[in-house]
């Protein structure tokens, strides 16, 4: 355990992958759309901004680069496979959870202020305004982790099976698409489907994250043990 | 050194690494008890590489028994943090600089010497804040040279740790490797086919060819233990009768040849009444004639074609 | 200065013995450790143990509990007779044999070794050593 959180103290050695650049996205999107609506004339309908998922973007990449850059010279260091993906993922757990606390309370204070002065929603989730408190975090942490895991699972399939690797894994993911949507037109399932998402709530959609990390946390887990640097 | 009662530092029982169908380690038995400094001699795709990434769970075996510190290394902090191996090609994290992968390097190595690491890279005149992928390949030779003697890791692995490096350099690596291990005793496996170099370092040497270790002896008793008789063709071909032949060359009537067996004073008197000339033969040239009946390249060679030793008359 | 034909310790053990011979290392004398020849002649640590544990062995060094070598009383002497016994088969034998294989006679060879003597330059270079 001491050597997960060593792993963790060298994800940090250089502060700007996991502190540094989430930040600035951070400040740099709230800026920018605040700027924008300033000079947009305001008329009275809420503004809405996606800008605060740019930095949910980043952990996309964020997933692959702390694979790609850092296992190679974890396996130096000599940690374990195990040990490096406590480590590292635990690291991003923790930023993603800290992440998540700062939007619900920039959430808040959005609602307080009634849009930052300008009747703006960047941070606030209207369509989970009902859930409580902790359902709210819970979804951002979710999303947050489940877009990282993509980043780290697709890395680590690249580090075990190289460029054919990825070939594979695209052409699978294609074929169960195209082959689900064509099922579901064939049997005529739309419109279930389409009932189905509308009864979603965000406990539920927050469920289905929960569902695709663990599937993919295990996934990267069992993919990274037999990789080599 | 290991008391009798301490497992031996690395027990490897008829290990094999498959890559598809090539075989780069195949069936290795090898004890190693530890507390001295091995030569991992061999040519390149050898195997050496693959063996050490064996031993450190980089890229575990296919098949046979792997034991370390007395224990199968994959997965094993336990024994893993009590080894270092930095390789040849090491990766380092691409934004990372020298200073901050000592930095790292000192939170897995329990026995890091920052001190130690600060003075190295002193003497490589390596540039500590630079980002490491604007490091030439020799200064990025040094961080790892560094990394594995501050480590002090019971267990070092130095996989051709020269590359780039100027013959000063390497000697500043020798030296401080031998005045270390002087004060800091511990096992230290280098691979090199810089034998020449080294040769005086090692007190052990394993030689690996096709995946197979075909020398695994101390190097004093390897010293003299071959030597080269040249001299008239008839008088050598007298002389050298009945011994193991390990290569021979003719010069008009002149003949030269190497052979596999230590000369006493008798021997060296009578070959001198013969009038032959014996010379002692370097590791170097050992390893070479041992290695050469071998066909080029190790990899993608059939390993059922490796020659035993025995074979090695045919030299071409 | 060391070469491949024979174990390194029993060189490291014949350059110690040379410096005893010539005066360089005195009789109780500190001989230098095990590590300083290791880094010296840049070879590894334990066989220049062995090289300097073959001496004490035959009495030529003695050890100091925690100070180190030394150079033991009629070491010299000692080495010297042993060294005046090997100089027959080491030189005087490949001489000859060289000597007979050139065509050189006993009686050329006996004038050579005289006149090779009174070389001023040649004989203070040997007893430099």
């Amino acid at each position: 355990m001491n050597r997960a959180v060593s792993v963790a103290r060298m994800q940090l050695i250089n502060k700007w992958t996991f502190l540094g650049i989430p930040a600035l996205i951070i400040a740099a999107s709230f800026a920018l759309t605040y700027a924008i609506w300033l000079m947009v004339p305001n008329n009275v309908e809420t503004r809405y901004s996606g800008a605060s998922q740019a930095v949910v973007w980043y952990f996309l990449a964020l997933g692959i680069q702390s694979l790609t850059y850092t296992f190679p010279f974890s396996q130096a260091m000599s940690v374990s496979r195990r040990t490096f993906y406590i480590g590292t993922t635990g690291l991003f757990a923790v930023v993603a959870l800290a992440v998540s606390l700062l939007y619900f309370v920039l959430g808040r204070i959005e609602v307080a202020t009634n849009g930052w002065g300008l009747n703006g929603q960047l941070y606030f989730l209207g369509w989970a305004a009902d859930s409580p408190a902790a359902v709210q975090i819970m979804f951002n942490f979710l999303v947050m982790l489940a877009l990282y895991m993509t980043g780290f699972w697709f890395a680590t399939v690249y580090k075990r099976w190289r460029a054919t690797g990825m070939l594979v894994v695209w052409i699978l993911i294609a074929v169960a698409l195209v082959g689900l949507m064509a099922l579901a037109g064939w049997q005529g399932w739309w419109p279930q489907i389409g009932a189905w998402f509308a009864a979603q709530t965000p406990l539920s959609v927050s469920g289905w994250t929960a569902l695709f990390c663990a599937v993919l946390g295990v996934g990267s887990y069992l993919t990274l043990r037999r990789a080599t640097p | 050194m290991n008391t009798p009662t301490q497992p031996p530092v690395i027990e490897l029982n008829n290990v094999t690494k498959r890559y598809k169908d090539t075989k780069a380690v195949d069936g290795v038995t090898l004890r190693i008890d530890g507390g001295r400094i091995y030569g991992l001699l061999g040519r390149n795709g050898a195997g050496k590489t693959t063996l050490m990434s064996i031993l450190t769970a980089q890229d575990p075996e296919t098949s046979g028994d792997v034991k370390v510190f007395g224990q199968h290394p994959y997965e094993n902090d336990a024994v893993l943090s009590r080894m270092c191996f930095i390789r040849e090609s090491q990766k380092y994290p691409e934004d990372f600089s020298p200073a901050q992968a000592f930095k790292s390097a000192a939170l897995f190595f329990r026995n890091w010497d920052q001190d130690f690491a600060d003075r190295l890279a002193e003497e490589f005149a390596l540039p500590l804040k630079r980002r490491i992928k604007k490091l030439s390949r020799g200064q990025l030779s040094a961080v790892g040279v560094i990394i594995g003697l501050a480590a002090r890791a019971e267990l070092t692995f130095f996989d051709e740790p020269y590359l780039g490096l100027d013959a000063v350099a390497r000697q500043i690596f020798y030296d401080r490797l031998v005045e270390d291990y002087s004060l800091h005793p511990r096992t230290i496996i280098l691979s090199s086919h810089l034998i020449d170099e080294v040769a005086n370092l090692l007190e052990h040497v394993l030689l690996i060819d096709n995946g197979r270790i075909i020398l695994d002896d101390d190097a004093e008793n390897i010293r003299g233990s071959a030597a080269t008789v040249t001299g008239e063709d008839s008088k050598v071909t007298d002389f050298t009768a009945g011994l193991p032949i390990l290569h021979r060359e003719r010069l008009g009537s002149l003949t030269s040849v190497t052979i596999e067996a230590r000369l006493g004073t008798a021997d060296r008197a009578r070959a001198a009444e013969l009038g032959l000339e014996i010379a002692p033969v370097s590791l170097q040239q050992l390893v070479v004639r041992k290695t050469m009946a071998a066909p080029a390249g190790g990899a993608g060679v059939d390993p059922r074609t490796a020659t035993d030793p025995s074979e090695l008359e045919v030299a071409p | 200065m060391l070469d491949d034909s024979r174990p390194i310790f029993l060189q490291i053990a014949e350059l110690i013995e040379g410096d005893i011979v010539a005066g360089a290392l005195a009789e109780e004398a500190q001989a230098p450790s095990t590590n300083e020849f290791a880094a010296f002649y840049r070879i590894n640590p334990a066989t220049a143990a062995k090289g300097i544990n073959k001496l004490v062995d035959e009495g030529i060094l003695y050890k100091k509990r925690g100070i180190g070598m030394f150079v033991a009383t009629g070491a010299r002497t000692r080495l010297l007779e042993r060294r005046r016994e090997e100089f027959f088969h080491d030189f005087v034998q490949p001489l000859t044999r060289e000597a007979r294989r050139l065509g050189i006679s006993v009686d050329a060879l006996t004038d050579m070794i005289n006149r090779s003597n009174s070389d001023p330059v040649l004989t203070e270079r040997s007893a430099g050593r």
